[in-house]
This record gives C-alpha cells, sequence and structure tokens, in this order.
C-alpha cells in the first residue's frame, strides 16, 4: 500500500473485506453445495437428455488454466488454494482498476 | 446462473455483447467521475469478497443449490448500479478466463444478466422502497431477491432465444429455483451485509438518493 493510502479509514474496510472473502475461499470447498446451481438444473429438468450431453461435450472457447475452481490431482487443498488465488486475483485487480481510474 | 458457450449461437452471443458493452462504458466512467481515493479500498474488498461468495453454493433443495450475485449489495453501497456492472464484469472476467466458470463468447450476457440487470432492478427496487420509507434491511432484501429473480427471468428468455430452452418451461424452472436462491443467497445476505454496514459504518452506505426528500425519515 502506498503512503497516500495510510490514514484512509477506509483501509479498515478493506482488510476486514479481505479477511472474509479469504475465510470463505477456505471454507468453500467443504461447505459449498454440490449439487448442480439453478440453470443447470433447469437445463437437466426441460433440456433434452440426448441434446444436453451433446452441449456439455462441446469444449469451452478457450482453456482455462483451474477450471472448476479445483486444480488437478490436489483434491480439496487444490480447490481451496484454487479460490484463494482467484479472490486474491480480484482482489489485485479491483484495487489496481481503481487506483487507475479514480479521479 | 453463469451461462456456458454452448448454451447460445456465437451470432446471438456477440449481440449481447453489443448490449453490455455501453454498460461496461459506462461504469468505467462511473469509476473515473465518481471514483476517489477512500472508495478504492471498498471496491477492492467488495470485488475480493464476491468472487469468494460466488463458489459458496447453497442448496435449496429439489437436488439444486444457488450463489450469491452481488451486484445489488455493491450498488446499494457505492450508490450506482454501475458499480455493481464494474465489480460483476472484473468477477465474470476472471471466473471465465482462469476457472472455466461461465463461458467467454457468452460473457456479454452473463454481464449483461448478472452485472446490468440484477444490479439495476435491485438498485432501483431499493431506491424506490427506501424512497417509501421502508427500512434500509427490508429494502436492500427485496432489491436483492426482485433483482436476482428479474435476472434470472431474462436469462430464461434468452435460452429460448437461443432455442436451448423452451420458453414457458423454462421461465418456470428458472423463475421457481431462483425465487429460492434470491431469497436466501441473494435477499437475506444483501440485509444482513448491508444492516451490519449500516450499524459500524453508516458514512460507507450512499443516501444521498434521500437528502432531497423525506429528510429525517431515514430510518
Amino acid at each position: 500500500m502506498s503512503d497516500t493510502m495510510s490514514g484512509n479509514k477506509n483501509m479498515k474496510f478493506l482488510y476486514a473485506g479481505i479477511a472474509i472473502a479469504l475465510l470463505i475461499s477456505v471454507l468453500a470447498p467443504f461447505l459449498a453445495s454440490p449439487d448442480p446451481d439453478g440453470l443447470e438444473s433447469a437445463a437437466m429438468d426441460i433440456v433434452d437428455e440426448a441434446k444436453l450431453t451433446a452441449m456439455e461435450e462441446i469444449a469451452p472457447a478457450v482453456e482455462s488454466p483451474m477450471p472448476d475452481y479445483a486444480i488437478e490431482g490436489m483434491g480439496k487443498s487444490g480447490e481451496v488454494a484454487a479460490i484463494v488465488a482467484g479472490t486474491l486475483i480480484v482482489l489485485v485487480i479491483g484495487f489496481a482498476f481503481g487506483k487507475l481510474a479514480k479521479k | 446462473m453463469h451461462i456456458p458457450d454452448s448454451f447460445m449461437p456465437l451470432s446471438q452471443a456477440i449481440i449481447y455483447w453489443v448490449i453490455a458493452l455501453p454498460f461496461i462504458l459506462m461504469s468505467v466512467r462511473w469509476a473515473r467521475n465518481e471514483l476517489d481515493e477512500t472508495k478504492v479500498p471498498i471496491l477492492a474488498a467488495l470485488a475480493a469478497g464476491i468472487f469468494a461468495i460466488q463458489a459458496l453454493n447453497i442448496p435449496i433443495g429439489m437436488g439444486t443449490s444457488g450463489h450469491m450475485v452481488g451486484a445489488a449489495l455493491v450498488a446499494i453501497i457505492l450508490g450506482s448500479p454501475l458499480a455493481g456492472v464494474l465489480v460483476l464484469t472484473l468477477v465474470l472476467l476472471v471466473q471465465g478466463f482462469v476457472f472455466a466458470d461461465g463461458g467467454i463468447t457468452v460473457m456479454g450476457a452473463n454481464i449483461l444478466n448478472m452485472g446490468v440487470i440484477s444490479g439495476f432492478v435491485g438498485y432501483y427496487t431499493f431506491v424506490a422502497l427506501r424512497k417509501s420509507r421502508l427500512s434500509i434491511t427490508a429494502s436492500a432484501f427485496a432489491g436483492a431477491w426482485i433483482g436476482l429473480v428479474v435476472s434470472a427471468l431474462a436469462t430464461a428468455v434468452e435460452l429460448y432465444i437461443a432455442g436451448t430452452f423452451p420458453l414457458i418451461p423454462g421461465l418456470t424452472a428458472m423463475g421457481l429455483y431462483h425465487l429460492i436462491i434470491g431469497f436466501v443467497g441473494e435477499g437475506i445476505i444483501t440485509a444482513v451485509v448491508i444492516t451490519a454496514i449500516q450499524k459500524s459504518r453508516p458514512d460507507l452506505i450512499d443516501n444521498s438518493f434521500l437528502s432531497s426528500e423525506a429528510k429525517g425519515a431515514a430510518a
């Protein structure tokens, strides 16, 4: 953090936010429901099974380094690492964007 | 509610990018005009928190789960639905490119649904309820809930146009699941966070829309 940020009382909000976000990131792999989400459930309810299977087999347009918030072969610890990494990436991007864009 | 690439033809996915792009640009302009040094840490904390909470799927029964979206929460705290668009755009970019959660070609549609629609509907419902003197907790709950349900219905219509969902069953299934997800995952969490901030740091929440009228009515 730069010197200009000291004395900014909202930094406390940032630290609290980081603490809560990291806590959720670490717990999410253990607490999150493995059930399909609302959109996936709706698709399974109403889309023809063969059509859905065919759609799911289409590879995504871009390869992702950590698909489905997991690191291959690392189990739960990989999921924790993936979500913590994502939270930190978003944090840094959000902070950097804000710094660059602010008036 | 992240649409994968395979659910929508590229030609239509591009159209949603074209619709979403002006909102993304307006959200960047919002940041340039409204974001000052003191709000940068709030923006960063909200973005990180929303990424994390989106990884926490809550079971809602019927073999289904759902998670918070968060655009309404960001919009209420920072006082503009464009703040919600900005944060959801950042979150969806990371989710799409790093974690394959939500497609890349359909990201415009996902930004439109989760950032623009849930943010705008959620925020302006909140504002209307506050102006009619409802408490901040109830207004935040209702705004976030309604915003999420409307964005789910919009997603159902888009997937109907895409030829993926039949219209009425799509609206019914998406509406039903997101009524419940919106109640628990969006409404309650948004109300709890807003109430906690209101109690600890009331200065953080933008209330400027109330100052022109109903002075002193803010509960």
